[in-house]
C-alpha cells in the first residue's frame, strides 16, 4: 500500500470514529480534472491556529494557576463517571496548540467519477477537505483516575497513569465526506 | 360637530401641512373679532391676525368607494393649559410680484385625536394620536410652477419646539418628548401636469432632535413628561439628526378600486446623519446618502385579502439604494466601518406563489389587549437587495437577498398585567400572528458588484443568520422603556416557530443559469420556542451592551437533510433546549487591530522572529464580548439540553415520529464558577462561558493548486481572532433512550475545568 493510499484509508478511518454511525464511503482524493466535474459550489475555506490554555486557565486556587507557577496546574481538566457512585476517569492537565492551513467545508453532490462508483452513489455529502499539514505544538495531557470530579472536593485524591505529548506536523490528505444512511 | 372633508380637501391639507402652515389654519371656524381684537390688527404693510384657536370635531371622515375612514375625538387647543386655545398670531402681506407672505407663530397648540376608526370594524380603533408643538416661521406663496405659468410656488422656513408626538392605546402611550425642528424649503413647486398634482422640492434642509421616547402605562399621565410624582418618564433614549434632500411626488385621484389616492416618489437623500442617544452616549450613521424612488403606491378605504374591513396601501415597487459611510458607537467616534445596501421591492413568485408589497391597516391590534391597537396585515416581496460592509476599504457583499412573506403584524401599547388571560409587558409590542415568511442569499462578493459570485453565507452563522429561512411565526417582542440604567431599551419577547427550515450551508440557488434548488445543509420540520425575559440595551461608552436576566427556548428539528430542504437525506432528529441567566454581550467598534498570526510578538519584528506573520487590520472592524451563563436545569422546559434521535417508526404519511426512535440525550449542561464562595448552598454561577470575538474584512491567505501547482492567493475574507473560556462546565447524565427500554445513563456525569481557548482564523469564501 502506498504512503498516499495509507493516508487516504486513514481518513476515512477518522471519519469512521467520528461520525459513526453514519456510513463512510471508501473513496479517493479528487485531483483538479475530477473537481470540476463536482456540481455546486460556495463554501468557505479555513486557516489559522488554535491554542488551550497557552498561558492557563481562568481558575486560580490551590490547584489551578498560570503556567509560570510551577506548583500549580496550568491545564484544562476533564473528569466523567461511568458508574452511579464510582470514581472518575481524568484527563488532566490538556493543552497544546494546533495549526493548520486550508480545512474546507462545503455540500457536494457526487454524481460521477470515483472509477464509476459516483454515479451508482448519487447524493449529496457534506464535505470537508482535510489541510494537507497540521502543526502539532506541544500538545499534552494526562490520564488519570480520581475520586472526586474537581481537585479542589474534600478528599480529593488521584492517580495518574500515563501522560500524552505530541509534537510535529501530521500530514492529513483527501477529504472527509459525511453523509446520512440508515433510517432517520 | 361632524365634518366630512372631500378628497380635493383632504389633498389641499395635506400639501399645505407639507409646507409647514400651521394645519389649524386649514380648519379652524372663522369667527367674527370684537373692537378689542380688531385694535390689534396692525394694517400698514398688511395685516396682522391673533387668535386663541380651540377646536373640536366629534368625527372627521374620509369616504372612498362608499367605505369611511373617521378620525375620532379630533381636539385642538393648548398643550399646556387643556380646555383653553392656543395663541396663533399670523402677519400678511402681498409682495411686490403679487406674492403671499405669511410671517406666522404658534404657541403651545396640540393637535390630536382619541381614534382611527374605520365604517366597516366600528368596535375597534387604531388607537389616538396626539402632537404637541409650538411654530415659528414663515411662508411665500407666489404664483407660477416649476414647468409651466400654472400652479404655485412656495417658499417654507420654520422651527418647530416643545414637539411631542406621542401614540395612546388602552391608555398606554408611547410619545416622542422634546422635540425641536428647524426645516427650510425653497422654491417648492406645486401644479397639476396632465391628471397629476406634482409637487416638486429642489432642495430642503433641515435638523432635528427628540429629547427622549417616553412611555407611559398611566391613563393620567397623558402628554406629560413626568409621572405623578414628578420624576421624568423612563426613556428608551433621544434622537438627533440632520438632513439635505430633494423630492419630486406626483398625487392622482384613483385608488387600486375605483376612488382613492396614487402617489409616485422620487427622492434623493444628498446628505443626512442620524444618532441615537442613550445618556449621551451616540450609535450614529453618519454621512448617509441615497435615492429611492416610490412608484404607484395607492391608498384604498377597502377589504384586505381576508375581508377585513381596512386601510391598504398597496405598492407598485419601492427601489433605491442607501449609504452609510461610518457606524459609529461612543464618544471618540470608532467607527465599524461603512455600510450599503440596494434594493427593490416589486411583485414576484416564491416557491410558486406570487407575492406583492402592501400593508393593510386594521383596528384593534392584538385581540387580548383591548379594543384600541394597530393591525397591520402585511405582504411583502423583496426581489433582490444586496447589503455590503466596507471594513478600512475592504468590502464583502452579501448578494442576491431576496425575502417573501404574509402575515399579520399587530401594535399596541401594554403594561405589565395578565389581560383577557394573556401575559403583557411594559413597552411598544410589536405581535406576529400567522407569519408565513422567508429569506434566501444567493452568496457573497468581495471587492465590487461585479465579482464573481462566492460562497460562504455560512460565515453569517455567527452573527445569528441564517443563509436562508423559511418559517410560520407567532408571537411577540415588547420594546420596553429604560435600559440596566438610565435610558435604554428592555426588551421582553415570546416566539414560536412552526415549519422552519433553516440552511446551515447553502449553495447558491442561481449561479446565472436561472434558479434552480438551493443544496446544503438544513434543519427541517423544525419548530422553536423561544422566550426572553428583561433584557437591557444599552449605548455605553464602550460600545451597545446587552444583558439579558433570563432566556430559555427550545429548538426541534424533525430532520437535519443534505441536499434540499424537501428531500434531501436526514441524519435523524435533533432537539436543542437552552437556558441562560444573567448573560450578558457588549458590541463594540474596532477589531483586532495589529496581529502576530502563528506566533506570538508585540511588534512586526518580534512576531517575525518567532515564526509569526504580522498583520494591520486597521481600526476599523467589529469586536463581540459575550458572557454566557447556562443555568442548572430548573424544569423540563428550563433547561440546556442536547437529543439526537434515530431509527424513528414512520407515521400513516410516511413522516418520521419524533420520540419513537433511539436516541442519545445530553442532559443538563451548565456552567459554574466550580464551588459554592457566597455560603448560599448553590455553586456560583457568574463567570459562564467568556467569549470575545474581533472580526475585520482582511485579505487571508489560501493556497490553490491549479494544474497540479500549488499558488499562494490572497482574497478578502474574514479574519477571526478569538478567546473563549470558562471555569467549569457540566454534563449531569448521558442518556441513551431506546423505544422499548427506556432511558439508560451511560454517563453519570461529566466536568470539564479551567478552559481558555484561542484561536486565529481566517474564513474565506469558495469561489
Amino acid at each position: 500500500m502506498s504512503r498516499h493510499q495509507l493516508l487516504s484509508k486513514a481518513a476515512a478511518i477518522v471519519a469512521a470514529l467520528m461520525c459513526s454511525p453514519f456510513a463512510i464511503a471508501e473513496m479517493a482524493p479528487l485531483d483538479d480534472a475530477g473537481m470540476a466535474e463536482v456540481s455546486g459550489r460556495g463554501g468557505i475555506y479555513l486557516s489559522g491556529d488554535i491554542s488551550i490554555n497557552e498561558l492557563g486557565g481562568p481558575i486560580q486556587n490551590d490547584y489551578f494557576g498560570r503556567c509560570n507557577e510551577q506548583d500549580k496546574k496550568c491545564g484544562a481538566r476533564l473528569a466523567y463517571q461511568l458508574k452511579e457512585g464510582g470514581g472518575w476517569m481524568v484527563l488532566d492537565e490538556i493543552r497544546g496548540m494546533f495549526a493548520f492551513e486550508g480545512l474546507t467545508l462545503r455540500v457536494r453532490s457526487i454524481d460521477s467519477g470515483f472509477g464509476g462508483d459516483g454515479e451508482l452513489f448519487n447524493r449529496d455529502v457534506i464535505e470537508l477537505g482535510l489541510p494537507d499539514t497540521v502543526r502539532f505544538n506541544d500538545v499534552q495531557f494526562k490520564i488519570a483516575a480520581s475520586n472526586t470530579p474537581r481537585p479542589t472536593d474534600p478528599g480529593f485524591m488521584q492517580t495518574d497513569i500515563f501522560d500524552v505529548e505530541m509534537q510535529g506536523d501530521v500530514l492529513m490528505q483527501g477529504n472527509l465526506l459525511v453523509f446520512p444512511e440508515g433510517n432517520p | 360637530m361632524t365634518k366630512v372633508i372631500g378628497l380635493p380637501k383632504a389633498c389641499a391639507a395635506l400639501m399645505l401641512a407639507a409646507t409647514g402652515v400651521p394645519g389649524g389654519v386649514a380648519w379652524a371656524d372663522m369667527q367674527s373679532l370684537d373692537d378689542g381684537e380688531l385694535s390689534r390688527i396692525q394694517g400698514q404693510s398688511g395685516i396682522t391676525l391673533e387668535m386663541d384657536l380651540q377646536l373640536s370635531a366629534d368625527r372627521v371622515s374620509y369616504y372612498d368607494d362608499g367605505r369611511g375612514a373617521h378620525l375620532e375625538g379630533l381636539k385642538v387647543g393648548s398643550s399646556e393649559n387643556p380646555g383653553q386655545g392656543a395663541f396663533h398670531r399670523t402677519r400678511i402681506d402681498i409682495g411686490a410680484d403679487a406674492s403671499l407672505n405669511l410671517d406666522y407663530l404658534v404657541e403651545d397648540r396640540r393637535v390630536e385625536f382619541s381614534d382611527i376608526r374605520l365604517a366597516g370594524a366600528p368596535s375597534v380603533s387604531m388607537g389616538g394620536i396626539f402632537f404637541d408643538h409650538s411654530l415659528q416661521g414663515t411662508l411665500s406663496i407666489r404664483e407660477g410652477g416649476g414647468v409651466g405659468g400654472s400652479g404655485y410656488t412656495f417658499d417654507s422656513a420654520y422651527t418647530m419646539t416643545g414637539g411631542r408626538l406621542g401614540y395612546r392605546t388602552n391608555g398606554n402611550s408611547v410619545f416622542l418628548d422634546d422635540i425641536t425642528m428647524n426645516v427650510e424649503a425653497l422654491g417648492i413647486t406645486l401644479e397639476q401636469v396632465g391628471d397629476t398634482l406634482e409637487l416638486i422640492s429642489e432642495n430642503v434642509t433641515g435638523n432635528w432632535k427628540v429629547g427622549a421616547i417616553r412611555f407611559s402605562d398611566d391613563p393620567l399621565i397623558y402628554g406629560r413628561a413626568t409621572d405623578a410624582s414628578g420624576a421624568p418618564l423612563a426613556s428608551y433614549g433621544g434622537l438627533e439628526g440632520d438632513y439635505r434632500i430633494s423630492s419630486r411626488t406626483g398625487i392622482k385621484a384613483g385608488g387600486r378600486e375605483g376612488q382613492g389616492l396614487r402617489i409616485d416618489n422620487e427622492t434623493t437623500i444628498h446628505s443626512a446623519n442620524f444618532l441615537y442617544l442613550d445618556d449621551g452616549n451616540a450609535l450614529a450613521l453618519r454621512d448617509i446618502t441615497g435615492e429611492y424612488r416610490i412608484y404607484d403606491l395607492r391608498i384604498d378605504v377597502t377589504n384586505d385579502n381576508q375581508g377585513r374591513p381596512a386601510l391598504g396601501l398597496t405598492l407598485g415597487g419601492l427601489e433605491g439604494e442607501l449609504a452609510v459611510g461610518s457606524v459609529e458607537v461612543g464618544p471618540s467616534g470608532q467607527s465599524f466601518g461603512s455600510v450599503n445596501l440596494a434594493f427593490a421591492f416589486e411583485d414576484r413568485a416564491f416557491n410558486g406563489r406570487n407575492y406583492t408589497n402592501a400593508v393593510y391597516l386594521q383596528g384593534g391590534g392584538h385581540q387580548d389587549a383591548g379594543a384600541q391597537g394597530l393591525r397591520l396585515a402585511a405582504e411583502w416581496s423583496l426581489s433582490n437587495a444586496d447589503l455590503s460592509y466596507t471594513d478600512n476599504g475592504n468590502r464583502v457583499i452579501v448578494s442576491g437577498l431576496q425575502s417573501w412573506g404574509q402575515g399579520d403584524l399587530t401594535v399596541n401599547v401594554t403594561r405589565n398585567e395578565i389581560r383577557n388571560g394573556t401575559r403583557f409587558y411594559d413597552g411598544l409590542r410589536i405581535g406576529f400572528e400567522d407569519l408565513s415568511a422567508g429569506y434566501r442569499i444567493n452568496g457573497l462578493r468581495v471587492g465590487d458588484e461585479n465579482a464573481p459570485l462566492q460562497g460562504g453565507t455560512e460565515l453569517l452563522l455567527a452573527l445569528g443568520f441564517y443563509p436562508a429561512y423559511e418559517f410560520d411565526m407567532d408571537g411577540h417582542i415588547t420594546l420596553g422603556a429604560g435600559g440596566a440604567s438610565g435610558e435604554g431599551l428592555t426588551i421582553n419577547s415570546d416566539i414560536h416557530v412552526r415549519n422552519g427550515k433553516a440552511a446551515v450551508v447553502a449553495a447558491p440557488y442561481d449561479e446565472g443559469a436561472g434558479e434552480v434548488p438551493q443544496k446544503g445543509l438544513w434543519l427541517t420540520e423544525m419548530t422553536y420556542d423561544g422566550h426572553v425575559r428583561n433584557m437591557t440595551v444599552d449605548v455605553t461608552e464602550e460600545g451597545l451592551a446587552m444583558a439579558t436576566e433570563e432566556a430559555w427556548g427550545t429548538m426541534d428539528v424533525g430532520n437535519v437533510r443534505v441536499g434540499t430542504s424537501d428531500d434531501g437525506a436526514s441524519f435523524g432528529r435533533l432537539r436543542m433546549q437552552s437556558y441562560e441567566k444573567d448573560s450578558s454581550a457588549l458590541i463594540r467598534p474596532g477589531g483586532a487591530g495589529d496581529v502576530c498570526v502563528g506566533g506570538s510578538g508585540s511588534s512586526a519584528a518580534a512576531c517575525g522572529a518567532l515564526g509569526g506573520t504580522w498583520e494591520t487590520r486597521g481600526d476599523e472592524g467589529v469586536s463581540i464580548a459575550m458572557a454566557k451563563v447556562l443555568a442548572p436545569a430548573a424544569s423540563d422546559e428550563k433547561k440546556n439540553a442536547l437529543l439526537w434521535e434515530t431509527n424513528r417508526s414512520v407515521d400513516g404519511q410516511g413522516r418520521p415520529v419524533n420520540g419513537s426512535g433511539t436516541a442519545i440525550l445530553l442532559n443538563d449542561i451548565h456552567t459554574s464558577d466550580g464551588g459554592d464562595f457566597d455560603g448560599d448552598g448553590q455553586d456560583d454561577n457568574t463567570y459562564g462561558i467568556r467569549t470575545d470575538l474581533a472580526v475585520d474584512v482582511y485579505p487571508t491567505r489560501v493556497i490553490r493548486t491549479v494544474d497540479g501547482v500549488k499558488r499562494v492567493e490572497h482574497p478578502l475574507g474574514f479574519a477571526v481572532q478569538a478567546q473563549s473560556s470558562f471555569k467549569e462546565l457540566s454534563i449531569n447524565n448521558i442518556d441513551m433512550i431506546h423505544p422499548v427500554g427506556g432511558a439508560q445513563t451511560a454517563v453519570y456525569g461529566a466536568v470539564l475545568q479551567n478552559v481558555d481557548i484561542r484561536a486565529n482564523l481566517t474564513a474565506t469564501p469558495i469561489p
